[in-house]
């Protein structure tokens, strides 16, 4: 059979960053006679217009059905050349890119023979893999016209307004009795100065506004079943009579927010009167009326301690990066209030990024004063016997002079943590970072997406946001979540594992081994075997070297393919 | 040592003038570029940042207050406008204040209406004791001190003097134990072996002969911005002038006393130009007014960056100093005109009680900073010669 293919090969200079050190010429002529290679050549740029229409004449001139392009990273242009063959009517899985760039010339600029020897081994490699490719075709998968949004904090409700907008139902579920999470709790936040009651209020009301908004309050999501496209969430609502329904959605928007980091006891003087968290603070001068008061005693001196809890090594390594422009708005607010309120602002680094600069500049203006501590003498936090709360520092700015700020109030200026949401990490089976947040694909290209499709985060469950950064990954997740489901059917990749039924013996070691829950027992013909949901899978592999019996492949990458480009680099004799 | 914090010291500071320094964010341009900041002595950024933080006894145990000439370069370069220079200034008439603990000066500094209320009054007050016991208008020759009795003058003068000395003493042991304190210099380190009094005479003749009499620094470092102007139009010239006719006068006065005294020539004998002290004198005299007159004149003018910012304080000491040259020449006129004038005895009157008032109110005004500033420069060039010598 193998004999039978008609393959392409195409070596991309790529305008000397690949012909500076491999010898290009010398890897066609290498690859010319291998069987199933009807044409080879090479050429400056591959993905240029005119060379891939050069492609896709050849295909069709020479019958061929197969193509193998040897130039960058398959993460560059993979897409482009399955582009290529799909048009010029071979499957688009019959092509296999070779990365002679990254893993060659770029990596081997010191050595031009050597290089142009691996090259030629890479190329063979995707040739013997190629000639054992079949046509495959995606999954395509109708979706359901509705989404599931969990938390109705800032990011939540402007994700519902959006996904409404947009025409899609919505599912808005709230595990508080109130909507509005956190923002619902503040008064006046940066960057607008806007008051956070205000604002949750009039979003609920946008959300009321919407008859294609269902809201559940009081509710939680208790499983998650189906796949892709179509997810059943069983919701229960937390009454006097708790009462468990199920929805079908599209897709899925956790927007479940954070919680803010909780001193220890007698972690910077926590717990000593006197000593407060940001959020405390916050409330504090929210609530003041007319002068900043602490339990009745009149504020007239503050100091406010930054990173607590933040960029500690061991436990959360992470800045929180609102913390910084929240601090000083608030000073900000403090000053409104009396302007002869002494502020000390106690910090390690300050970053009061893009326009919040200006609140920076301002707090200073207003008398705040900034002083830089030293990592390893960070400030301690005390109150004598004759009850003097009194702050002691390095500054570095005064040639690291040790000063005792006697005070009022010390505002522990306290970072973002993740919620404890261990049932709805495990039934969600997004995965989280080091830092205990929800992980994005890639934080810039594709931010609001998770390995799991369908699933989209969004606010602060991710990583610490400000709330303006929250409703915009919640509007983010609103697009992502329309262009999945407002085609009404969605194509997968048909890169995924498969089960030989006749080879398993239900051993179910592959069960443990998939992280997405795509693996299931059913039987067939009497015999209990494993199932794989191509809609669940992500081709990731897991499964393939823990069968004992060799019953699963994963197509695109089978075992024959790998076994051939690996034998197939091992022919080549080192030079 | 851990400093404690006076978290109200910046708000101090500034009702002596000091222009906002809480846009200084601490990139340290100004000492950057001060011609006089040295390693043994940087400022003006560390000094704002003592305001700032409210490190009290930092800022008035600084020597560093009184290096400063204040030629502006600093303020002209400060990327936030912070006027570090305007800085220095109002920080040195706080310390003038801190130093005194009497609170006259804090009073005259900043409520100028009051202090200038009372300085009138004071020589007000002179004046009518003065004449209190006058004597009679001699129509025929000027006899001034029949008229105002030279014993009178003379016990005035030296109660006066005892006043100020004391006064002056307190504040300069105040400021000497800060600064000894802030750059631990014990009195060991100044008196307690040979080496180190050699250390401290070089450093005294430094202080006194090269920086003060000399204004070594003045001119030759923190002059760079003035070039342009011919010698006896820059800043350090003019000061210098007022200064040298100051202690012209000071010599003249104390010389025509001791004459006196060895029984040579009569305190008011008419004696002609040249006789020395009558010489001194007019030269010393000359002096005072052209450089009052010129200090007057920039500040009208705001001529440069330390005179555009003129405080009630700057203009006191100024009017004093010029009413006392000008009186002064007055009187020798009337002394030497042919037919003496009446109005000599009452030039003579307001002289007295104006020269007295200047001399009573010296350390609770700007002038105190003539004795301020050279102790300062003492400690400036004992730290120099110290870490030149390593001790």
């Amino acid at each position: 059979m193998t004999d039978e293919r008609r393959i392409g090969v195409y070596i991309c200079h790529c305008g000397g960053n690949i012909s500076d050190y491999v010898d290009v010429k010398r890897v066609v002529e290498a690859v010319q006679g291998e069987p199933g290679v009807i044409v080879a050549r090479d050429t400056i740029f591959a993905c240029a217009d005119a060379s891939q229409q050069e492609m896709e004449e050849d295909i069709v001139k020479h019958h061929l059905d197969g193509l193998v392009v040897a130039s960058c990273s398959p993460k560059l242009h993979t897409l482009t050349f399955r582009g290529v063959a799909r048009r010029a009517g071979i499957n688009p899985y019959q092509y296999t890119q070779v990365n002679i760039r990254e893993q060659d010339s770029w990596t081997h600029t010191d050595n031009p023979a050597g290089a142009t020897h691996k090259a030629i081994s890479l190329v063979k490699s995707g040739i013997a893999r190629t000639r054992l490719t079949e046509p495959l075709e995606p999954l395509v998968v109708e979706t359901t016209q509705r989404a599931l949004v969990i938390g109705a904090g800032i990011a939540g409700l402007r994700a519902a307004i959006g996904l409404a907008d947009v025409g899609l139902e919505v599912f808005l579920v709230e595990r508080e009795r109130e909507l509005g999470g956190w923002v619902g709790r503040f008064g006046a936040i940066y960057p607008h100065g806007r008051n956070g009651r205000d604002l949750i209020a009039s979003l609920v009301d946008e959300v009321r506004k919407r008859s294609s908004i269902t809201v559940f309050t009081n509710a939680e999501l208790m499983a998650k079943s189906g796949s892709f496209g179509n997810y059943v969430a069983a919701i229960r609502i937390n009454t006097d009579l708790p009462e468990l329904i199920h929805v079908e959605v599209g897709s899925i928007i956790v927007a479940t927010g954070f919680d803010s980091y909780q001193p220890e006891a007698g972690e910077y003087g926590y717990g000593i009167d006197g000593v407060v968290t940001l959020p405390e603070f916050k409330a504090l001068v929210d609530g003041a009326n007319g002068s900043l008061t602490y339990h009745g005693r009149p504020v007239r001196t503050i100091a406010y301690i930054y990173c607590v809890g933040s960029r500690q090594p061991g436990a959360n390594e992470y800045c929180s990066r609102y913390c910084c422009a929240a601090t000083t708005h608030a000073a900000l607010e403090v000053a409104a209030l009396d302007g002869q309120v002494h502020q000390y602002h106690l910090y390690r680094d300050i970053r009061t990024y893009g326009k919040y600069e200006l609140m920076y500049t301002e707090s200073r203006k207003r008398g705040s004063v900034y002083m830089k501590f030293p990592e390893d003498a960070p400030p301690e936090v005390s109150r004598d016997a004759a009850g003097r709360l009194t702050v002691t520092t390095r500054d570095l700015l005064t040639e690291g002079q040790e000063l005792a700020i006697p005070t009022d109030l010390v505002v522990l200026v306290t970072g973002m943590v993740p919620r404890k949401n261990e049932e709805l990490m495990s039934l969600l089976k997004v995965p989280v970072g080091t830092d205990g947040f929800f992980n994005e694909i890639h934080p810039k290209l594709r931010p609001v997406e998770t390995v799991v499709d369908g699933v989209l985060i969004a606010g602060a469950c991710q990583g610490p946001k400000n709330s303006a950064e929250s409703v915009a990954s919640g509007l983010a997740a609103v697009t992502q979540s329309a262009a999945i489901l407002k085609k009404g059917v969605a194509e997968l990749d048909p890169l995924v594992a498969t089960v030989d039924a006749d080879a398993c013996t239900w051993c179910d070691k592959c069960i443990g081994a998939c992280p997405y829950s795509a693996i299931e027992q059913v039987e067939v013909g009497g015999r209990q075997v494993a199932t794989i949901s191509p809609a669940t899978c992500k081709g990731c592999g897991g499964c393939v070297p823990v069968c004992p019996e060799d019953a699963i492949d994963l197509r695109g990458y089978t075992d024959a393919q790998i076994r051939a480009a690996i034998d197939s680099m091992l022919e080549e004799p080192v030079a | 040592m851990t400093a404690l914090v006076d978290a109200g010291l910046l708000a101090d500071v500034q009702k002596f003038g000091a222009a906002d320094v809480s846009a200084c964010f601490s990139c340290g341009n100004c000492t950057a570029i001060c011609p006089l900041s040295t390693n043994d002595a940087t400022f003006p950024r560390r000094l704002i940042r003592y305001a700032q933080v409210g490190m009290k006894d930092a800022l008035l145990s600084s020597k560093e207050l009184w290096t400063c000439y204040y030629c502006g370069e600093c303020s002209d370069t400060c990327p936030t406008q912070a006027d570090p220079g305007g800085f220095m200034s109002a920080a040195r008439r706080y310390a003038i204040a801190s130093y005194d603990r009497t609170r006259l000066a804090r009073t005259m500094y900043t409520q100028p209406l009051l202090g200038s209320l009372f300085a009138v009054l004071l020589a007000a007050f002179f004046a009518v004791f003065m004449y209190a016991s006058h004597g009679p208008q001699d129509a025929g020759s000027l006899a001034l001190f029949r008229f105002v009795p030279e014993e009178l003058i003379h016990n005035s003068g030296v109660a006066v003097m005892v006043i100020v000395f004391l006064a002056g003493l307190a504040g300069v042991v105040r400021m000497a134990r800060g600064i000894s304190r802030q750059e631990s210099i014990a009195v060991r380190d100044v008196v307690g072996s040979r080496a180190a009094l050699g250390r401290s005479l070089r450093a005294l003749w430094e202080a006194l002969g090269i920086e003060s009499i000399g204004q070594r620094r003045y001119r030759v470092d923190c002059e760079t911005v003035q070039e342009e102007r011919p010698w006896y139009r820059r800043r350090w010239f003019i000061h210098a002038g007022t200064m040298w006719g100051f202690l012209g006068l000071l010599a003249a006065t104390i010389l025509d006393y001791g004459l006196a005294l060895i029984g040579v020539k009569a305190t008011g004998t008419l004696v002609p130009i040249w006789y020395p002290v009558r010489l001194l004198g007019t030269v010393a005299g000359a002096a005072l007014i052209y450089g009052t007159t010129m200090l007057i004149v920039d500040r009208l003018r705001r001529s440069n960056r330390s005179a555009s910012d003129s405080t009630p304080a700057d203009w006191t000491l100024l009017a004093l100093l010029w009413v006392t040259g000008i009186t002064g020449f007055l009187i020798e006129l009337a002394l030497y005109l042919p037919q003496p004038p009446v109005w000599g005895y009452w030039v003579f009157l307001f002289h007295v009680s104006v020269a007295l008032e200047l001399v009573l109110l010296a350390p609770f005004m700007k002038f105190a900073h003539a004795v301020y500033r050279p102790v300062a420069l003492f400690f400036f060039a004992l730290a120099r010669s110290r870490s030149e010598t390593g001790a």
